[in-house]
């Protein structure tokens, strides 16, 4: 580095660090601007994922039907459920339907899993509690205005069938059988206890059904034959949901997946318009901070016209004093850029924290991108009114006053 | 004695104002000359054009034998760089850079900075002490005196200084002055614009201006090395 | 003389003045439009959260359970039915300008080539005229908005408007293809009560139940079960606000609360209060939330709104500093100017007023400038995100002026203060 070199650092540096209060004036514009580039980028990029748990509320946006005759078993399942990435799945949930009667009344019972129901369906309403484990049901609210069934009540759901020579009949109590007197052919009332913890209210034909445990299911109709229907909440757009279902459908044989596409096509669509007004949003404003900055640069400029002038009495040329001055300008955008980064960061994580409660993406290529961007706007913010500065005539800036 | 500076029929107008009225002037070289004159005599507007700040509307300006009236912006900047070292009323430090960074500057615009030099000529001045401090932190006088090694510093072969003393005190006015006489013993050529005859009866030489015209150009009597 | 001072400011440093009033009117713009567009979103999002179709659903009041299972045991339990010419009465409850569509929804079994199927009568795009008191209300509605999500496959929605008769039909992609329905097929369906030829008119997918179902006119289905002008369901969708605790403490017994909270809740577009004005319009109905809908829905605009909220927060702090930073060095540039009126004997509060007035000015014109910006700036956001233009809330405006107000202010009381603390002769002398 030579003398020269030296000399102009010095300067700059000096022009930086003595000039304090002016340059720190300078930098918070930059820094503003900066952090609300990198925050609303940060939130631009994040809201699709965001804003598609929230979708979730939703409920299932994928169901799993058997394709063949067979119900779906457990296996087929979970490896149908492996094809969608750890992190898509909110929640899934087998459903088994098996009719029965219950005050001689012909009703449905849907055996499901209670932990994981919720998660499909997070807007049921129960009024009463979620029943815990076996022995327990939820009643759907149509089904309990007609037969009469208040929460606490204990019913009974009956399986009727006729005992046939595979019937495992080890486990079930002598006087639930009967045979036909005219036809003596032997058959049994199975009877279970049902401990109605809660009423389930949705609006829709959710009420229609009793919910019980699988497990129960499995011990009222002896067998545990699979499931008819199972219902999948992933967090993906529609265009990713297709493409697994296509996949599933070509891998297995005994499931067949289809998009609820009430849920996927409507969800795409609105978080379409979300992105795109977030992106909106940050357009306009990043407009308006880089004429704020570029103001705020052109009067810190404005500002030394005299020093331009002198500066030229004493020899300069003026590519030398644009130097200097696009120096300090350009360093002033790096630093405000980084800053902003920084900022811009926790400005997004408090909004993803207050607006989502979960924390936002770190995405490293928007900091790069932000301090050029910082760079980029203080340099042309600086270019114009040093250009027009440096035209200025030397002895009209120093004589008299 | 060879000629500096010939100003040969020099007029500047403004409109319709005649701020400089076919005046011509030689300065001989390492001579002191003090050009003097009320306000709106043409005092200001010679002075750009000696210093190759400004041109004239016509007539010709001749520095060390050469016609730079003529001449584009760029190469009157380099001339002027090169040959003419400027002091001014207000001085015009750059208020963030010390007393040898401010000489320094005009160092790195003409050739190559270099702080020994740069403290030398502030020694010239008497202010080798004060070389770290910052223009805010030194007086009026002290300033003005940055101002002249900052002036100094290229070896110019002219000095020329614009109301050297109008913001000084008569202490300082003197300290100045010294450092001028000192500066013509060396032979280094002057012209000091002002309206202060106690600044005009030091030099050499003396002009008068009146309404952009010379009314008179005399040695001066009491002039004394 | 104030006057003239203030005048000569003007006059002779118009260039920062304007500069100070374009970035006083950037912020200002920023605050209006963020603000607008906040206060609106909420609207927005709404009307486009009802592609998920409707989020009330209306029945009569002592319908039994019919489930699909039972349709055959429960068909002649459902015998209280919603008279046809009362969906009218939707147009006129309190909320009927956030009802976007409803349609009545009837399902009947009917049989095609021997075998059963689901046969829905609707309206598609439904001209309604209902004159109550003598006011007429008119409205445009029907089911093609309350299943955005159908893919035509083949053919096109049913146009009621266009098409002469009502004898046509939309089949489901599954029924089509099981049947060989093509679009231009005239098909004939028998219900309890007669026979209809229907001319096909679309092909679609729907992704669900109605796949398998044929879609007509209410009423060529109301021919096939001889019922009459009566309707067994009626789907509404209507653009509500989010459930707080008021509407929790509704939706338990809305005769609970107290004058006022009835008052505030009959008069906040709830769902529940909107079923209620249902229910009070069609004594025999009654009214549900469809909880999937309403419940996401309110989620979604709660979320959505919150973020535009702290990123309109954000932007405000940003504008905020923008102005102040520039009021201040406005205001430091101008040192030299403030110490000579001080050396004049001017005193620190005429000098304070004097620099206060001059940039309150400014101000005012900036925000009232910036003001007008930010309209076409949430106008601009309103139609490249929702084709629809974003109304202008009279407090904005108000909200603004305040804002530029305290911020210029603020930005340059201390400054001014500052500067009033430097001796004048540091100033002039300083060779600045």
């Amino acid at each position: 580095m030579n003398k020269k070199q030296k000399m102009f650092i010095r300067m700059v540096v000096a022009s930086l660090v003595r000039r304090r209060s002016r340059m720190i004036v300078a930098l918070l514009a930059i820094v503003v601007g900066a952090t609300i580039l990198s925050g609303l980028e940060l939130i631009y990029y994040d809201v699709p994922r965001q804003m598609s748990s929230q979708f979730r509320s939703y409920g299932a946006n994928v169901i799993f039907t058997p394709s063949g005759d067979d119900n779906i078993q457990r296996e087929d399942l979970e490896k149908g459920i492996s094809e969608f990435s750890s992190d898509e799945i909110e929640g899934y949930t087998p459903y088994r339907y098996e009719n029965t009667k219950i005050h001689n009344m012909p009703a449905t019972l849907a055996g499901i899993d209670f932990d994981s129901v919720l998660k499909t369906s997070p807007y049921w309403h129960i009024s009463g509690n979620m029943p815990s484990g076996v022995g327990q049901a939820l009643v759907g609210a149509k089904v309990a205005e007609n037969l009469g069934i208040k929460q606490g009540d204990t019913v009974s759901a009956v399986n009727s069938f006729e005992v046939t020579e595979e019937t495992d009949t080890s486990d079930i109590p002598a006087y639930e059988f009967y045979s036909d007197p005219e036809s003596g052919e032997l058959y049994c009332d199975h009877s279970l206890d049902l401990e109605v913890t809660g009423i389930l209210e949705t609006g829709g034909s959710e009420e229609e059904y009793i919910y019980v445990s699988l497990d129960d299911l499995t011990s009222l109709y002896l067998t545990d034959r699979g499931y008819d229907i199972v219902e999948v909440s992933a967090a993906a757009m529609q265009d990713r949901l297709s493409q697994v279902a296509e996949t599933i459908n070509s891998k297995s044989e005994t499931i067949s997946a289809k998009l609820v596409k009430r849920v996927t096509a409507s969800e795409s669509s609105v978080l379409t318009k979300l992105q795109s007004l977030v992106f909106i949003v940050t357009a306009v404003v990043l407009v308006l901070t880089m004429i704020c900055v570029a103001t705020t640069m052109t009067a810190v400029i404005t500002e030394r016209r005299k020093e331009i002038g002198l500066r030229k009495a004493l020899g300069a040329l003026n590519s030398s004093i644009i130097a200097e001055f696009m120096c300090e300008g350009l360093l002033l955008g790096g630093v405000g850029g980084i800053l902003g980064s920084v900022l811009g960061y926790y400005f997004a994580q408090f909004v993803s924290m207050n607006v989502f409660s979960s924390s936002i993406t770190f995405r490293p290529l928007l900091i790069p991108i932000t301090i050029a961007a910082s760079v980029l706007v203080t340099g042309l913010a600086c270019l114009i009114p040093i250009k027009s500065a440096v035209e200025v005539d030397p002895a009209l800036v120093l004589k008299g006053e | 004695m060879s000629k500096l500076l010939e100003l040969k029929n020099i007029s500047k107008i403004y409109g319709d104002l005649h701020a400089l009225d076919n005046v011509s002037l030689d300065v001989d070289k390492g001579e002191w000359i003090a050009i003097m004159g009320p306000s709106g005599s043409g005092k200001s507007t010679m002075m750009n054009i000696i210093g190759c700040m400004d041109k004239p509307t016509s007539g010709q300006v001749i520095f060390d034998g050469k016609d730079i009236s003529k001449e584009s912006r760029r190469k009157l900047t380099e001339f002027h760089r090169d040959k003419i070292g400027l002091v001014f009323q207000q001085f015009h430090l750059i208020n963030y850079l010390n007393a040898v960074e401010n000489v320094m500057v005009a160092q790195y615009y003409h050739s190559m900075p270099d702080e020994k030099e740069a403290l030398a000529a502030l020694e010239r001045v008497g202010l080798k002490d004060r070389a770290k401090h910052l223009p805010s932190q030194l007086s009026g006088g002290e300033q003005q005196r940055v101002c002249i090694a900052r002036a100094l510093i290229n070896s110019p072969e002219l000095i020329l200084a614009d109301e050297p003393t109008g913001n000084l005190d008569e202490k300082n006015e003197n300290i100045v002055l010294d450092i001028f006489r000192q500066l013509h013993k060396e032979g280094t050529s002057l012209v000091v614009v002002t309206h202060d005859p106690e600044v005009g009866e030091v030099a050499q030489r003396i002009v008068r201006l009146e309404h952009g015209k010379i009314v008179s150009d005399k040695k001066n009597e009491s002039f004394s090395d | 003389m104030f006057f003239r001072m203030v005048r000569g400011t003007f006059s002779r440093q118009w260039k920062k003045m304007l500069m100070i009033a374009v970035t006083v009117a950037l912020g200002a713009s920023i605050a209006t439009a963020m603000l607008n567009v906040m206060l609106d979103v909420g609207d927005k999002i709404n009307a486009e959260l009802k592609t998920y179709g409707s989020n009330i659903t209306v029945v009569p009041q002592s319908e039994a359970v019919i489930s699909k299972l039972y349709d055959v045991e429960n068909d002649d339990s459902q015998t209280e039915y919603i008279s046809e010419d009362s969906l009218g009465e939707l147009l006129t409850i309190f909320w009927a300008n956030n009802i976007t569509d409803f349609a009545p929804v009837n399902d009947t079994k009917v049989t095609l080539n021997g075998d059963e199927i689901t046969l829905i009568g609707t309206w598609f795009d439904h001209r309604l005229e209902f004159v109550k008191k003598g006011t007429t209300y008119q409205r445009d509605t029907g089911i093609a908005n309350l299943r955005s999500w159908w893919d035509i496959v083949e053919g096109e929605w049913i146009d009621e408007q266009k098409l002469t008769g009502d004898n046509y039909a939309m089949v489901g992609a599954l029924l089509s293809k099981e049947k060989n329905i093509k679009v231009g097929d005239v098909i004939t369906v028998k219900g309890e009560k007669g026979k209809e030829k229907l001319t096909v008119a679309g092909i679609f997918d729907s992704g669900d139940d109605d796949d398998e179902c044929i879609f007509t006119t209410l009423a060529a289905e109301q021919r096939l079960t001889g019922l009459g002008d009566f309707v067994k369901k009626i789907e509404v969708s209507a653009i509500t606000s989010p459930d707080d605790e008021l509407a929790v403490k509704a939706a338990r017994n809305p005769s609970l609360l107290s004058g006022d909270e009835y008052d505030l809740w009959y008069c906040t577009a709830y769902v529940s209060s909107i079923c209620f004005q249902i229910q009070e319009a069609i004594p025999e109905a009654s009214a549900s939330a469809v909880r999937q809908i309403a419940d996401s829905e309110g989620k979604i605009l709660e979320k959505t709104q919150l973020l535009m909220t702290l990123i309109t927060f954000m932007s405000l702090l940003g504008a905020t500093l923008g102005i102040s930073n520039l009021v201040t060095s406005g205001v430091m540039e101008r040192s030299s100017e403030l110490a000579l009126l001080k050396a004049v004997g001017a005193t620190n509060g005429q000098i304070t007023l004097l620099v206060l007035t001059e940039i309150t000015i400014t101000s005012i014109i900036g925000a009232a400038a910036g003001y007008f910006m930010g309209y076409a700036f949430a106008q601009i956001i309103g139609q490249s995100v929702f084709s629809s233009s974003i109304d202008m809330n009279g407090m904005v405006a108000f909200i603004v002026v305040v804002l530029v107000l305290a911020v210029t202010f603020a930005g340059s009381i201390p400054a001014i203060r500052m500067l009033l603390r430097l001796r004048p002769s540091e100033v002039l002398h300083g060779g600045h």
